[in-house]
């Protein structure tokens, strides 16, 4: 062990070494746990509704396990062992005497002031060694003095005075704090002692062997296998596996909802006894007979199912999304609990369906997630979704025998007087559940299409394999609104962002000034904000959801998707004011994909499917009309022929009368232009698009 | 004599063999627990009980109480061999439309490693497979590996139609008894207001619009558009409504439905 560092042998400095290294790991963390949750879920606002479903305490217990789960003990027993640490450090460092090195101080002998000068000094002195010389005072006894002692004091004392009135010994003392001028750095350990004692250093040995042999490996060892055992919807990859495996390409709803009960998820859920326990009973409610629900071919895949926990899950999942109530609070518990569970598994069915493009298990695995989340069975009425709604309801509101069920914004056109004797009476509902019906019905974010079309940007002409945005313009229209005001057909035009702006030109971002003309012709920028929707009203889930709208194009003719979904969860404006009223603000989505290389007329239907509400999906056909690369050439050179220049007469003549300079040449021009380019106006404008809304 | 520090030495010794004989004892567990895996692997598809019926018929044993086994006719195996092929040929194409998405969903993380690789071994084992049903058709009739099956695809596109038209036949009933239900119900609607009509002035013609044919069948009283109340036009929706009702949208899809 080589001597030339000091080790800390009072453990004077190891605490603050301690302290430190604690403290690096604690805050962070601690940071971590207390950060507000930037998640979806925790800050949309909520639709205000009174209802409580029959078994919200079951519902409400199964959102505070989940929430439980999420809590992340382990982090906290960190979090507060590394307080506890730092607290002890602290403890050790005001408790451990400090040794500081005392420094020669020849004012603190003497005891004069640091600001007394040469005089006052000697003065003190001769005052001092009147009364301290040995000569003059005999030893106290009672102070424990020898005659040693008190010459050693007035050597001292004289020493101090000499070195006071050396000058060069004074002005060092006045600069660096020590009469020997500048002092070097002393390096030292902050290890105590014990660690680099000899005979100590196997155990250290072992210590530090355990630590990076044993605890390094395993602790990325775990980490590796435990972010392997899931995928990328954070779903099981066993469960990812058997779901594709299920996967088949005429898959309906019902299938959808049998593929997801093989998730691994609901083994752990249903561990040992659990498996079994009520199953007879529950399969027994779920299979009887007035479930007209549960197609026969959904009896028989349950029927057919060997594995018990299977077995019970997909019998929850029936029995969830029936609204069957099971006479048994623990398996009414686990009913609650199988749906988020489900949802989950939905996303890893939406990637796979995803892969294999056919639309109709697409649009399946979008309609199971509204399914799960709204409790309400495939094919069922969509004004289920409704609070206090149930068959019989549903039953008198649509009639006996039909087939086709009538959707929440249908339900709510009918005159209230009609709607208000089809639904309240003698075994339906009373006043006051209409009412928060009615109330819960009139928040539901519809989001309606007002114009669908096809740009790309700074272009006229869409191009072969150009980057094509596809702008979808909409409103929020709650059902059963009256006096919706006509849209602003300013609001329906799509401006290109600032050219400056390269992230939201290259389609990385939003533009961060969003100009929008208004109705005389000028520009005003506005700030982009993001607005979130409220949560999706879904009182039987065990677990909050916020709305997201799925936006994709499919080719009808072969059946399959063109262009993958966008998912859209926060929109550019308001949707509802302070007082809860509806704006009915002209939202923007977009989406970029590749144009198809040749030329030509493509048609799409554009489907847009809210996950979290049954019945407010829109489908609407639309045409990309693919141009010529050469007639945008010739279409470009036109432009600037027209186009008044900056710096000519007619520019400044614009400026005065626009009020502003016309800089943004490329953005003028494509409003501008748009009506007044020659002859084939109708098929060179930038945007051929035909939208029919089907129904 | 060299004064030679054996512990000194054994030291280095020591840690040089604990280093590699941890670390072969790694590697060994490791592979041990790879192939372990690999062999426990679920196979991709169920049971093929098309071949083990094959198979079976070709080795079938001699009971105890006959000396001989009995003899089977050709036309059996062949035809035990076709059924084989058509199932051949149904994981073929399970197998090829998966590829496709199976490989874009590991690429992107969406399924683990595992399925692949039981997709893989399920791939070479088809291959297998029908190298094995064409050879053992050559040694039925020479030339008969090559056509098989095509043969054999013929009679799982036969089935797969078949299965279709029976599924939609069995709706039959039920949509059957929906619609005499319904057609019952809009009579009984027509029969009421006509009555109504007639016992009341002819003041108040009740002019509902019929936006929505179902509700107002069994709710008002009042469908069809404003009947007047004439016996001609009574005779003229009944004519409508019972030979065909081109309007209602579900009597034209259930007539699709029964010509299939």
């Amino acid at each position: 062990m080589s001597s030339d560092y000091t080790y800390d042998e009072q453990g004077q400095f190891f605490p603050f070494f301690i302290l430190t290294l604690t403290g690096l790991v604690t805050l962070p963390l601690t940071y971590n746990l207390l950060r507000p949750s930037k998640e979806l879920e925790n800050t949309a606002p909520r639709i205000k509704s009174d209802f409580k479903p029959e078994h919200a305490d079951l519902i409400d217990a199964q959102k505070r396990k989940r929430l439980r789960k999420e809590r992340r003990i382990k982090r906290i027993v960190t979090v507060i062992l590394g307080y506890a640490v730092m607290a002890w450090m602290v403890y050790l460092i005001v408790v451990t005497a400090r040794t500081v090195v005392k420094a020669y101080d020849p004012y603190d002998i003497l005891g004069v002031s640091r600001s007394a000068d040469e005089k006052a000094i000697s003065r003190h002195y001769k005052r001092m060694s009147l009364v301290y010389h040995p000569d003059k005072i005999r030893p106290d006894p009672a102070k424990n003095e020898t005659m040693e002692t008190l010459n050693e004091r007035f050597v001292e004392l004289t020493k101090a005075y000499k070195a006071l009135t050396d000058e060069e010994v004074r002005n060092n003392y006045l600069q660096f704090g020590h009469p020997d001028g500048k002092q070097s750095f002393s390096i030292g350990i902050a290890l105590p002692q014990f660690i680099v004692m000899d005979g100590n250093g196997k155990y250290v040995l072992l210590v530090y062997g355990a630590l990076l042999g044993v605890l390094l490996p395993y602790i990325v060892g775990k980490w590796w296998y435990g972010s392997q055992r899931y995928t990328k919807e954070r779903v099981l990859v066993a469960s990812a596996g058997n779901i594709f495996r299920e996967y088949k390409d005429d898959i309906t709803e019902g299938g959808i909802v049998g593929a997801l009960s093989s998730g691994e998820e609901f083994k752990d859920m249903l561990k040992g006894a659990a498996a079994e326990s009520g199953l007879a009973k529950l399969e027994k409610r779920v299979l009887a007979d007035d479930n007209s629900f549960l197609s026969a071919k959904d009896r028989a895949a349950l029927k057919q199912l060997d594995s018990s926990s299977r077995r019970k899950a997909l019998a929850l999942l029936w029995a969830y999304l029936g609204r069957i109530d099971l006479g048994d609070a623990s398996l009414d518990a686990e009913k609650y609990e199988a749906a988020p569970v489900a949802l989950s598994l939905t996303e890893a069915f939406t990637a796979i369906a995803l892969a294999f493009g056919n639309l109709g298990p697409i649009v399946g695995a979008f309609k199971t997630s509204q399914n799960l989340i709204q409790a309400v069975s495939p094919g069922s009425s969509p004004l289920l979704q409704l609070p206090n709604f149930t068959d019989a309801i549903v039953k008198s509101v649509e009639g006996e025998g039909t087939k086709e069920h009538l959707t929440i914004q249908k339900y709510m056109e009918l005159p209230e007087a009609q709607r208000r004797s089809l639904t309240v009476g003698a075994g339906l509902l009373s006043d006051k559940q209409y009412t928060d019906a009615i109330t819960v019905a009139k928040q539901l974010p519809v989001l309606q299409p007002e114009r669908i079309f096809f740009k790309v940007m700074g272009e006229k002409v869409i191009t072969p394999s150009s980057l094509v945005q596809l702008v979808v313009k909409a409103r929020f229209i709650p059902p059963g609104s009256t006096s919706v005001p006509p849209v602003n057909p300013s609001d329906l035009e799509d401006i290109d962002p600032d050219e400056d702006d390269l992230e939201a030109l290259m389609g990385r971002k939003p533009a961060k000034n969003r100009t929008i003309k208004t109705e005389d012709g000028k520009k005003v920028e506005s700030k982009i904000e993001t607005i979130q929707p409220p949560l999706a009203h879904a009182p039987y889930l065990a677990r909050d959801h916020s709305p997201r709208w799925n936006i994709f194009l499919a080719d009808a003719k072969q059946g399959k998707m063109a262009v993958p979904p966008f998912t859209f969860t926060t929109f550019d404006k308001p949707i509802f004011d302070e007082a809860g009223k509806p704006t009915y603000n002209v939202q923007t989505l977009k989406m970029q994909f590749q144009a198809p290389p040749q030329v030509g007329d493509f048609t799409f239907i554009l489907h847009m499917l809210c996950d979290s509400y049954m019945g407010l999906d829109n489908t609407a056909q639309i045409t990309l009309h693919i141009d010529d690369p050469a007639k945008a050439v010739s279409l470009e050179e036109d432009d600037d022929i027209s186009e008044p220049d900056e710096d000519s007469i007619a520019g400044q003549m614009q400026a005065i009368k626009t009020g502003q300079a016309p800089k943004k040449k490329a953005k003028d021009s494509d409003d501008s232009s748009e009506s007044d380019t020659d002859g084939d106006a109708g098929d060179t404008s930038d945007t051929d698009t035909e939208t029919e809304d089907e129904d | 004599m060299f004064g030679v520090d054996w512990l000194g030495l054994a030291v280095p010794l020591a840690y040089l063999g604990i280093l590699l004989g941890s670390l072969a004892t790694f590697s060994s567990l490791y592979r041990k627990r790879k192939a372990h895996n690999a062999a426990s692997l679920e196979p991709w598809f169920p049971a093929h009980l098309q071949r083990d019926i094959y198979f079976s018929l070709l080795h079938l044993e001699p009971s105890s109480n006959e000396k001989k086994s009995p003899a089977i006719p050709d036309s059996i195996f062949k035809a035990s061999l076709l059924r084989r092929a058509a199932e051949d040929i149904r994981r073929i194409m399970a197998l090829r439309s998966q590829k496709q998405a199976l490989s874009t969903l590991l690429q992107r993380g969406s399924v683990g490693d595992d399925l692949w690789k039981r997709f893989e071994r399920a791939e070479k084992e088809m291959e297998d497979e029908v190298k094995d049903v064409a050879s053992e058709a050559n040694a039925y009739v020479p030339g008969w590996g090559q056509t098989i099956f095509q043969s054999a695809n013929e009679m799982l596109n036969n089935e797969i139609y078949r299965k279709r038209m029976e599924e939609q036949a069995s709706n039959v009933e039920e949509e059957r008894k929906w619609w005499d239900k319904k057609k019952t119900s809009i009579q009984e609607g027509f029969m009421k207001e006509l009555e109504e009509d007639s016992s009341a002035t002819k003041t108040t013609p009740t002019s509902t619009t019929t936006k929505d044919l179902d509700t107002a069948s069994t709710t008002s009283p009042a469908p069809g558009a404003s009947v007047q109340g004439s016996d001609d036009d009574a005779v003229l929706v009944e004519a409508e409504n019972t030979s065909s009702t081109p309007n209602s949208p579900a009597s034209a899809k259930k007539k699709g439905k029964g010509k299939k």
